[in-house]
């Protein structure tokens, strides 16, 4: 796939290069050029829909902000084309970033009415602000393309558009293969996991919104120079329509395909004009058709083609990878310690005055009945439920009013009763996710990829494999996760919450599901982790896996803490006994008498 | 005083549109937890093969009654073919964009069929303006809000006392417990659509005589009705209803007072706002998230 996407590039500057010297005329030039500018357009939305999982059908609107900043800030203040696109890009990606602020409350639908509202308000606005915009007449007597004062000519200012969605094109694809990348796949797959592996899902989703508003608002800019003239009715709903639709038919997620959608949809009005009448129609048709016959779009159908035709290796060499014990030297277990831990939901009380002492580096089981309140106890710690009353130590830190993906970066680690994995992420990807809170790189150096950012994901890389080869999994590194068997996925799930080098590890019903062997081997792999300085919180159904593994058992039943000893003594508790086999009846005790 | 009137009444009138359409998007959004994005087409839809029954000489009442029912099959077909095959995928992206299709293709027929421009439906209901305390309005449009209302109470009584009503429920609730209990989820589904697509064009007709049928007047109307069922809580038919009649009503204020382009502003805007500020709208029911 490397020397794929290697070739790929080679073709892109080619054809950029070809295009101009064999245009026949102007106008074959300049639709050209148009198709250069919603390339960058289609090419950073896709960063948003591809890899984020955000539907954006406002894109307009932020296309046209660029256009209308650029250009007034071209005709009032006679900025040239790059001061005032780098204007139009702020401006945008302003906007954009104030845009994801909605995500946060509200996904799916309900975000794509938001955008759909943000594009309309936009052109409204371009028609009503008349003194600014030049309301529906538009603005004329845009200047011609310059530079430092300097006009550009038809050949500069299409190479300024060809460097520019080169550049874009190549920074949208390093940034998918860096740790940012493979954060934005995560959190489209499962949010929940995402965020209890460390990753700020808003932080995450602010950056997807503000690359598609940037690219679009330099976008934006440059068409307004291109054109000379715009008016509010260039940016309606349906150009965001087309904009998403570039992204859809090309291959959302892919590296080209926004580009070739947009060359599609550029040209496709001149194709449609035969079928006169009939052209929206035919576009209507054709949209539904991609949904139909290529959901993958162009390029992702056929790289899926690819990988099946000639598929890689299956594995990895555990010898690439460095050992488990290696990564996750140098740390402290940790302790973590509830007082008076209480949940309330409505009138249930779920939990009550919970507290628990789990020692730096020991197994520690809770176990009780089905609704005992330990789900409860795991998200409230993990961060999922706030507490209503009592608090969480983490080594004496207290985990009060942080976020999940805060505690995570405090070294609390965590698997999930029905397993959270990132599905259409290969398995090894799956742990590089773990790793994502311990790069140090920024979005410069993942976009550049300087030798600091090539070193740590290398390092990443090693560390992941390793943690795959302690369960178990090198074999299968490759795979996509959602085709491991249930017990594999278990093991996966242990190695991505290995990869975040936590303190404590929080195993919520590990062996649910498993078979006899696979729960052996578990109990091993369980004991392996706490020789490697991890503490490990362990829920449990299963009494033979917690009273072999754990040093100490805590009882919950009906939200309360009813006893917390060694095994043994556990094991014989009255009140334990009663919980699990029910206590003595008095309809027993006559029968008995 | 009079202008406030004036302004009410009529903002009661298209108010009444929005929420009919919204209570579409309701009934949609209950049974499949997706939309038909070219709703705002079933409306238009309703609208012109009315206008284009009276040309064929059909008298008024069966022109109506025959685009009502064109405009509930256009929704079961569109239902079949453009919304099941999506359902269940875990983005939305497929259907919103399938529906969005459909709806750039029945507007496109509509206008070789209808011509590009608009055209009245002639209604006895606005024959003649009446004047009430010195506003005028059609009789048309004082019905409107009342057939709004009318239907949501039919559709609450509907949902909570008829078999089918329940199922639609139990669909809304659960789609695979449904499917146990014997409910045919598929024709529950379709049921849905139909019904809000038959609201939608009856929309569509009984609003062709106050502005004017054309085959462009959907996306807008259906972009706003689905701001009003957000706005309202999707999940809430009364919710829908109310938020419809009041959406209306401010937007013909702004309109009246400042002008069209700032009616959008604000009409959107707020839609935002509220959904800031209330997740699942005003009348919404929270969903609950579990891990």
């Amino acid at each position: 796939m490397k020397t794929l996407h290697i070739l790929g590039f080679a073709l892109l500057a080619a054809i950029l290069v070809a295009v101009p010297l064999t245009s026949g005329n102007e106008y074959e030039l300049r639709l050209f050029m148009l198709f250069l500018i919603y390339g960058v357009i289609a090419v950073g939305l896709n960063v948003l829909v591809g890899l984020t999982g955000l539907v954006s059908l406002g894109q307009a609107g932020l296309f046209a902000l660029g256009a209308y900043t650029g250009a007034i800030l071209a005709i009032r203040f006679g900025l040239d084309l790059v001061v005032a696109s780098v204007g139009a890009a702020l401006v945008a990606g302003l906007f954009g970033a104030a845009l994801a602020y909605p995500s946060v409350r509200v996904r799916g639908v309900y975000l794509a009415v938001v955008t759909i509202a943000f594009g309309l308000i936009v052109e409204n606005v371009a028609i009503e602000w008349q003194s600014l915009t030049g309301g529906t007449t538009g603005l004329t007597g845009i200047p011609g393309p310059n530079l430092f004062g300097y006009p550009l000519s038809g050949y500069a200012f299409y190479a300024v558009l060809a460097v520019t969605l080169f550049f874009a094109t190549l920074a949208t694809h390093n940034l998918k293969h860096s740790g940012y990348g493979r954060a934005m796949l995560a959190v489209a797959q499962s949010e929940t996991a995402a965020r209890s592996l460390g990753i700020g899902a808003t932080g995450i989703r602010t950056l997807a919104f503000a690359v598609a508003a940037v690219t679009a608002g330099i976008a934006g800019s440059f068409y307004a120079f291109l054109n000379a003239y715009i008016s509010p009715d260039i940016f309606t709903f349906s150009d965001s329509v087309r904009f998403l639709l570039m992204v859809i038919l090309g291959g959302a997620a892919s590296t080209f395909g926004p580009v070739l959608g947009a060359f599609i949809l550029t040209y496709l009005p001149e194709v449609l004009q035969r079928f006169a009448e009939w052209q929206k129609f035919a576009y209507g048709a054709l949209l539904l058709a991609v949904m139909f016959g290529l959901p993958g779009g162009i390029l992702g159908t056929l790289g899926q083609l690819y990988a099946r035709l000639r598929p890689g290796p299956r594995g990895v060499d555990p010898a690439e990878g460095i050992p488990a014990a290696e990564t996750l030297a140098g740390r402290e277990p940790a302790s973590l310690e509830t007082v008076g831990l209480t949940v309330r939901f409505g009138g249930l009380t779920a939990l009550s005055a919970a507290s628990v002492r789990v020692a730096p580096g020991e197994i520690h089981a809770l176990i009780g009945p089905n609704g005992a309140g330990k789900s409860t106890f795991v998200n409230t710690i993990s961060g999922f439920y706030r507490p209503s009353e009592g608090g969480v130590q983490l080594d004496g830190t207290d985990l009060a009013g942080r976020k999940v993906h805060g505690i995570a970066r405090l070294g609390l680690a965590r698997t999930f009763q029905n397993t959270e994995l990132f599905g259409q992420m290969t398995v090894l990807e799956n742990v590089l996710v773990g790793g994502f809170s311990h790069h140090s790189y920024g979005l410069p150096g993942a976009i550049l990829r300087t030798p600091g950012f090539r070193r740590e994901e290398a390092a990443c890389r090693a560390a992941a494999i390793g943690l795959l080869d302690f369960v178990g999994l090198s074999e299968a590194a490759n795979e996509q996760a959602r085709f491991l068997p249930f017990g594999h996925q278990r093991r996966l799930e242990i190695a991505r919450a290995l990869a975040t080098r936590p303190r404590l590890l929080l195993l919520d019903e590990p062996a649910a599901g498993l078979t006899t062997q696979e729960i052996d081997e578990l109990e091993g792999m369980i004991r392996k982790i706490a020789g490697l300085g991890v503490s490990v919180l362990l829920i449990e159904h299963h009494v033979d896996l917690i009273m072999a593994v754990a040093d100490t058992v805590t009882v919950l039943d009906y939200g309360q803490i009813i006893a917390s000893d060694r095994p043994e003594a556990v094991q014989s508790d009255p009140r334990v006994i009663e919980a699990y086999f029910g206590g003595p009846s008095a309809i027993l005790d006559e029968e008995a008498a | 005083m009079t202008t406030a009137l004036q302004y009410t009444l009529s903002g009661l009138a298209i108010g009444g549109i929005y929420a009919l359409v919204a209570l579409g998007f309701h009934i949609m959004w209950s049974a499949a937890k997706a939309v038909n994005f070219a709703h705002g087409d079933t409306l238009m839809i309703g609208a012109v093969l009315a206008v284009m029954g009276v040309d064929a000489g059909l008298p008024l009442p069966l022109a109506c009654l025959l685009a009502i029912l064109g405009g509930a099959l256009f929704g079961v077909v569109l239902e079949r073919f453009a919304v099941r095959p999506f359902i269940g995928a875990n983005a939305s992206i497929g259907w919103m964009l399938t529906t969005i299709a459909v709806g750039i293709m029945a507007e496109s027929l509509a206008t070789m069929q209808f011509g590009g421009f608009s055209r009245p439906l002639p209604s006895p209901g606005v024959a003649r303006a009446i004047s009430i305390f010195g506003a005028g309005v059609y009789p048309q449009e004082l019905v409107i809000p009342a057939v709004a209302v009318l239907t949501m109470i039919a559709l609450h009584v509907m949902q909570r006392h008829t078999l089918v009503g329940r199922a639609m429920q139990a669909v809304a609730h659960n789609r695979q417990a449904a499917a146990l209990m014997g409910i045919d989820v598929d024709r529950i589904v379709m049921f849905s659509f139909g019904l809000a697509a038959l609201l939608g064009a009856g929309a569509g007709v009984l609003v062709a005589p106050v502005i004017q049928a054309s085959a462009s007047m959907g996306v807008l109307l259906g972009l706003k009705g689905f701001a009003v069922a957000i706005i309202g809580g999707i999940t809430s038919g009364p919710g829908v209803v109310l938020a419809g009649l009041a959406f209306g009503v401010m937007e013909k204020f702004v309109e009246g007072y400042i002008s069209t382009a700032a009616r959008e502003i604000v009409g959107f805007s707020a839609m935002i706002l509220v959904l800031l500020a209330f997740p699942q709208g005003l009348f919404g029911r929270r969903e609950i998230f579990k891990v």
